[in-house]
């Protein structure tokens, strides 16, 4: 093969994570659906197509290796698809552990490699097959036939996909007859005629040409997939008119979701969507970030100009003005667009949560079964990236911690498999991303007891806590309850690093938890991490911003009219006494504050604080730059903006400015 | 046995025109409608072998009756007449299902030759 194919990598490295990520996630299901009786035929289909396709796209690549060992588990499953049953808990095992070998070989792909798959590796899951054969084959009276393919073990040469299911790669080429008098409505309908049979990948001229009358030559070129013989195509060009030649020839063969293929499509204009399918392409992650970069660029210039423009004289001022809304409507537009782009539906995160937690409760002797809702809700996707540990870390604490063993769950009246729930919805511009397990749910009397063991707060404060903040304290660094600390879920990042993750990107973390019945841990999360509200305030000389998120409102006081509680203020504040720090102080740029100065209200590591600062400047939409050395090492600080003016602004990280 | 052929067009010339061309073809005319909507009632009550249709109609073009037309039918065979300059129009006739064209002013011939093929190259 003449053909680069390097340059198909990094698609296939995602299509093939793709498909793994789904093999995984759908054995676990098959599970779980196996157990509850449910029809399962059609997830045993889906588990054969994802591993023949995994196998498909890594012959066309000459990833050998992949291929040999996908080949192995496309053969496990196909027995139990044939006879329509789930794989009983061996198979899965063995599944799995293919599914994994498989990830790390396309891991090994990705970097340049061309990885053999492991040997023991592949007669496991051989052996695996030729046992689910033999258990399969008394069940038919004719029974299925040995598979097609070659059985040869090792590095067998990439079995090509078999005849049915392939697609077949069919190069058209038509001249229109010069007499014909609209040549491009001919050849549009060539395409279309083709559309029938199959899957046009690819015309030459673009479908866009042909609409606006474009045909060269007379002449186009068409590849397309299809699994119709040659001679039905060619019968189905023979029905059309006007054609003084037609060519058709097999190109080599394909399997049917063959990446390549989208190639081509990127040069081709969105404005004409092909038949029924959406049109996309496939984009970098980086690039979009680089856009949005861009587009975050934009915004500040164009409120820079905004503030310029109040230095124009009145009379020039309008049409400066106008054409600033126009340029910020545009901006605003775009970054609607970029963003739209950057939305990534959950199930990206939560596909693989099911998997970790029943291969967690397998070696701990415990069972439990994940649902997930709501996983088609989008986030930005540099979110998504955020949260997969804190996600992660959440789920196997909810295992580790939060379920009982079966015997511990029937003797307290519960069913013997845990149940945890992962789910997402959208409220107004969040996102609420809730955990939550039936196990043995926390005990707040024993985190205050650690808390004060710790040294963490005295005594008389940890009292003072409800139960809802003492729960928080679960967030403290370094805190736990749990009787030994596994190497599971222990791991040296506990929830303050859950609790820290979610709040580096603008969301904060509830925990809500009934002794017995479970813990919920929800994440209250913003669509998008780059721009953000913020609230600007003035202290001493310096301009601060505070994220809206974690705003709960302000007041003017004046410091000293304000009632003590060990030697610091306190501020009534939605029926309790909020401590005021004073912002000035806490940031080492002394001076005291104004007499009547305002108090903002937000939340703090254990709770809200007051913030005494000068005055409060407005709220504005700031896009947040994160910090360059050596900036991201000072505590308190999150991130940073750049002001209409030109000013660059420190967006504080409230939950560590106390800490600091 | 000869095809069976359904004719829409809003002019009575042009249909006239059409019949006589198929008949000359050895064709049997079984029906004809003067509009899209008309068109898809005469289609559904005689399921013609094929079917010609003008685009630029009142009441329902012949865009939309395609498209009603091969949602009910999809193996339906209809070929639209339209005149030069209407490409774009052809186009979305195609999309909806037309199986092919003729662009007026036609010869007989050549209306003929277009309709064998697209029944099969008989």
């Amino acid at each position: 093969m003449a053909l680069d194919i390097s340059k198909y990598l990094g698609l296939f490295v995602s299509e093939a994570g793709e498909h793994l990520a789904q093999l995984g996630a759908e054995l676990v299901r098959l599970e779980a659906a196996g157990r509850d009786g449910a029809a399962v035929s059609e997830l045993v289909d889906g588990l054969f197509r994802h591993a023949h396709s995994v196998k498909g796209m890594s012959a066309s690549m000459e990833l050998d290796g992949i291929a040999a060992l996908a080949h192995r588990a496309e053969d496990l499953v196909d027995p139990f698809r044939r006879r329509g049953v789930a794989p009983d808990a061996e198979s899965v095992d063995v599944l799995l552990a293919a599914v994994d070998g498989l990830g790390a070989l396309v891991a090994r792909a990705a970097q340049g490699e061309k990885p053999e798959a492991d040997r023991a590796l592949l007669e496991r899951v051989e052996a695996a097959a030729a046992r689910a054969r033999g258990e399969a084959a008394p069940e038919r009276e004719a029974p299925a036939p040995p598979l097609a393919e070659p059985q040869s073990p090792g590095v067998a040469p990439p079995a090509p996909p078999p005849a049915a299911a392939l697609h077949r790669r069919v190069e058209v080429e038509v001249e229109v007859a010069g007499a014909c008098p609209v040549p491009a409505v001919r050849a549009f309908l060539v395409v279309k005629k083709l559309a029938r049979l199959g899957q046009v990948v690819r015309t030459a001229p673009a479908e866009e040409d042909l609409r606006a009358g474009r045909l060269p030559g007379h002449r186009l070129t068409a590849t397309l997939e299809t699994p119709a013989p040659l001679g039905e195509v060619e019968r189905a060009l023979s029905q059309i008119s006007d054609l003084a030649r037609v060519a058709v020839a097999e190109a080599e063969a394909r399997p049917a979701p063959a990446a390549p293929a989208a190639a081509p499509r990127l040069a081709a204009a969105p404005a004409a969507p092909a038949e029924g399918a959406e049109r996309t392409v496939r984009v970098r992650v980086e690039l979009l970030d680089s856009f949005l970069d861009a587009v975050g660029e934009l915004i500040l210039a164009t409120s820079r100009l905004r503030a310029l423009g109040r230095a124009v004289p009145e009379e020039h001022r309008p049409p400066l003005e106008d054409g600033v809304d126009r340029l910020h409507a545009t901006v605003k537009d775009l970054h609607d667009k970029v963003m739209a782009v950057r939305m990534t539906p959950l199930s990206l995160l939560t596909e693989r949560l099911p998997r970790a937690a029943r291969d967690l409760a397998r070696r701990l002797g415990k069972q439990v079964e994940v649902e997930v809702r709501g996983a088609e809700i989008e986030i930005d996707r540099a979110l998504l990236d955020e949260l997969a540990d804190p996600l992660t870390h959440l789920l196997r604490n909810a295992v580790d911690h939060g379920l009982e063993s079966p015997p511990e769950r029937l003797r307290a009246g519960k069913g013997a498999t845990g149940h945890v729930t992962v789910s997402a919805r959208r409220e107004r511009d969040r996102v609420l991303l809730e955990l939550a397990d039936d196990g043995r749910g926390m005990d707040p009397e024993r985190l205050r007891a650690a808390a004060v063991a710790k040294g963490a707060l005295p005594a008389a404060a940890a009292e003072r806590l409800s139960d809802k903040d003492a729960l928080q304290l679960a967030c403290l660094p370094g805190l736990s309850t749990a009787a030994e600390v596994t190497d599971l879920s222990g791991r040296g990042v506990g929830l303050d690093a859950v609790k820290r993750s979610v709040e580096a990107v603008g969301g904060a973390l509830e925990i809500d938890s009934a002794r017995g019945r479970g813990t919920r841990f929800v994440l209250r999360l913003p669509l998008t991490v780059a721009v953000q509200q913020v609230l600007l305030v003035r202290v001493a000389e310096e301009v601060l911003a505070l994220p809206i998120a974690k705003v709960h409102g302000a007041a003017e006081v004046a410091l000293s009219a304000l009632d003590q509680s060990r030697g610091a203020p306190v501020l009534p504040y939605d029926g309790a006494l909020v401590p005021v720090l004073d912002l000035g102080a806490l940031l080492g740029f002394g001076g005291a504050r104004p007499a009547p100065c305002a108090v903002v209200v937000a939340d703090g590591e254990a709770g809200p604080v007051g913030l005494a600062v000068d005055q409060l400047l407005g709220q504005q939409e700031a896009v947040l730059k994160p910090l360059a050395r050596p900036f991201d090492r000072v505590p308190g600080l999150s991130a940073v903006t750049v002001l209409a003016s030109g000013r660059p602004v420190f967006v504080l990280d409230l939950a560590r400015l106390g800490a600091a | 046995m000869a095809k069976r052929v359904l004719i829409v067009d809003d002019a009575i010339f042009m249909r006239n025109m059409i019949k006589d061309i198929f008949a000359g073809g050895g064709f049997e005319i079984v029906g004809e409608a003067a509009n899209g909507l008309e068109a898809v009632e005469r289609y559904r009550e005689l399921t013609p072998d094929l079917t010609t249709m003008d685009i630029v109609m009142p009441f329902k073009s012949g865009i939309e009756a395609t498209r009603e037309i091969v949602k009910g039918d999809p193996k339906a065979v209809i070929v639209m007449c339209s005149a030069l300059g209407q490409e774009s129009l052809v186009m979305e006739a195609i999309e909806a299902g037309a199986s092919d064209f003729i662009v007026k002013p036609f010869k007989a011939e050549d209306v003929l030759s277009v309709v064998k093929k697209v029944l099969g190259g008989a």
